[in-house]
């Protein structure tokens, strides 16, 4: 226990902050578990958190974890519009993990009701309804078996449906330790020497907010300073501003979130700010691009951050979090993207991801599986105690991506010197600010628009560019050339893409029927989709 | 300035179109290509100009430049 150390989290404006020492926190922690008992969750159960960053969320996710049920941590509704959408997500994945408990609010109810979602409006549990609850006896305190799973992560599946990545004890707490010695790396010493604190505003029902912040900070007792993403998306100079101020600071985020501080944030407005104290500025969940760093480092090297202070990594929920880190601590480092190489977002250089974390082996491997040596491009692969126990209950799944132990990453890079470098993906997946995006939920939506999805098919990838990062790019079969028709149906497309995955879409060509590129079985390439449009094939209607 | 003239120039400035251009009818997200990110820097600046604290459930109702100035004009 570390009881001079403590969680302070942010209000919704960034203003005030609520502060528990670690010993408060584990009192708080026990009375969650034993409303939650109260409230008829037993050992195993999955509990589904669906709340903002708060103590509400800590409070529930960790409560559960104490009496050995199974959090699971759930992304909110985006946006009132998408309110069907959303529910039949949630429907999804009640029915797939088998839970009965959803951690929420009166309005998700109330929506569920509206909607015909009955599962959802049946699990829904309101924080203020188990507060309300007479408490029983405490709950006993818990011993686990390393091997015991010990919570669940949503992930995007391939086939519509989300995965749920079960994690043990084990893995979760390996990839904490992994992390720091990534982190500290290569000072060396004793890591508590190094770092004091960690600023997230990261999610928590995010791989990289979750194990690579929260579990992170409970396992090394470092100050945790948690402010909520619309925070930081609102306003993002209070997460430098909140870096500035609690000394010697490790902080996590996706490229887009230092891109936006380039675009957003001024060195004036961070006066007595001092970032020379951001010992690591973790830098992963989707491609980093070298001049997003490079113009960082340049716009608040005034403020003192030091460009030295960015460590690449590349992880997945799979793998609990950490695959590789930088170790070396001299900044950004990029090499070409070898010659020739296919399934690429269109990079030229791509960034060192750094070494397999503590205890992990990395190999790259051919498509008939077998390994290949460095410099030559082929499917991650990676083994280590981290890597996840399986999908809850989905052993097809689990055996397309765990074999023998090694986890099959379904992203493209190769290996120099012992350092990762990722150059694209073989998995149709889209990966926008940080966030997992499967190809069929935009091709879905859009289909709902057109009508189509029979014989005139859509195919959805992303496209990288430059500092933007990666942008979805729908390509849609059309029977009407007519453009006034177009136009209406690009709108409609737009609007409910926009409104059910609050994505907006960087373009969307209108094709004849036939243009895109399918296997025997009618499958979309999407792979080959892309190719064709970034070497202008495809032919635009509109 | 009158308070719907503010929230359309913050409205020009986020979606990074002329403020002529701007129509009540526009959806942020498909016409103005607003995200997620995008919309919460929409609703940060517009709180600091015009000195309002827009609740979560008034947020996740705007969708189009409308809801906005109805919201703006109401408050």
């Amino acid at each position: 226990m570390h009881p001079a150390r403590g969680i302070g989290i942010f209000d919704s404006r960034g203003k005030t902050v609520q502060w528990r020492t670690y010993p408060e926190l584990l009192d708080g922690v026990r009375r969650s578990a034993a409303r939650l008992a109260a409230v008829g969750v037993r050992p195993g159960d999955r509990v589904l958190v669906c709340q903002p960053t708060s103590w509400g969320w800590v409070d529930a996710w960790c409560g559960a974890l104490w009496l050995k049920a199974l959090p699971v941590g759930l992304a909110p509704m985006g946006n009132m519009a998408a309110a069907e959408s959303y529910l039949e997500k949630v429907e999804g994945v009640l029915e797939r993990i088998s839970a009965s408990w959803l951690i929420s609010d009166a309005a998700l109810r109330h929506e569920a009701r509206k909607h015909g979602a009955h599962r959802t409006a049946k699990a829904v549990r309101t924080l203020e309804e188990l507060a309300a609850l007479p408490l029983n006896a405490p709950v006993v305190e818990p011993h686990a078996d390393a091997e015991e799973i010990a919570f669940l992560q949503l992930t995007s599946g391939s086939t519509g449906r989300q995965r749920a990545v079960m994690l043990t004890h084990r893995a979760a707490i390996h990839n904490t330790q992994a992390l720091d010695d990534g982190a500290c790396a290569p000072h060396g010493g004793h890591t508590q020497a190094r770092i004091e604190s960690v600023v997230n505003w990261l999610p928590l029902y995010h791989d990289m907010g979750l194990v690579g912040t929260l579990l992170y900070c409970f396992a090394h007792g470092y100050d945790f300073w948690l402010m909520r993403p619309e925070t930081f998306l609102g306003r993002p100079r209070l997460w430098l501003a909140a870096l500035g101020a609690h000394g010697r600071a490790l902080a996590s985020a996706p490229n887009f979130a230092f891109q936006q501080c380039v675009e957003r944030v001024e060195p004036s407005e961070l006066v007595g700010v001092d970032l020379s104290n951001w010992l690591g500025a973790m830098d992963g969940a989707e491609m980093i691009r070298p001049e997003t760093c490079a113009a960082f480092s340049s716009k608040f090297a005034v403020c003192g951050f030091r460009a030295e202070a960015f460590r690449p990594c590349y992880g997945m929920a799979e793998a609990s979090l950490a695959v590789t880190i930088d170790r070396q601590g001299k900044g950004v480092r990029t090499r070409p993207v070898p010659q020739g190489v296919g399934g690429g977002l269109d990079l030229r250089e791509t960034v060192c991801t750094g070494a397999p974390v503590l205890d992990t082996q990395v190999r790259i491997v051919a498509p008939d599986g077998a390994p290949l040596p460095e410099g030559r491009v082929g499917q991650v692969c990676a083994k280590s105690p981290s890597v996840f126990a399986g999908y809850y209950q989905d052993a097809e799944a689990t055996a397309e991506s765990l074999q023998n132990g090694w986890l099959s990453t379904g992203d493209l890079g190769f290996l120099t010197d012992g350092e990762l470098y990722i150059t694209g993906r073989t998995k149709d997946l889209l990966i926008i600010h940080g966030h997992n995006v499967m190809p069929h939920e935009l091709e879905w939506q859009a289909e709902s628009v057109t009508g189509g999805g029979g014989t005139a098919r859509c195919g959805a990838f992303s496209i990288a560019k430059g500092t933007a990062g990666e942008q979805a790019v729908l390509v849609v079969e059309v029977e009407s050339r007519d453009s006034e028709a177009l136009r209406t149906l690009d709108h409609g497309i737009r609007s409910r893409i926009g409104q059910t995955l609050g994505l907006p879409l960087a373009d969307v060509l209108f094709v004849q029927r036939g243009q895109l590129p399918k296997t025997t079985s009618g499958k979309i390439q999407r792979g080959e989709l892309r190719q064709r449009y970034l070497d202008g094939k495809l032919v635009r209607l509109a | 300035m009158e308070k719907e003239q503010i929230a359309l120039e913050v409205i020009g400035q986020v979606s990074g179109r002329q403020i002529i251009s701007l129509k009540p009818e526009q959806e942020l997200v498909a016409d103005l290509g607003i995200d997620s990110p995008k919309g919460l820097q929409l609703l940060a600046e517009l709180e600091d100009r015009l000195k309002l604290e827009i609740s979560d459930e008034d947020a996740a109702h705007m969708n189009k430049v409308s809801d906005i100035l109805e919201y703006v004009r109401q408050h």
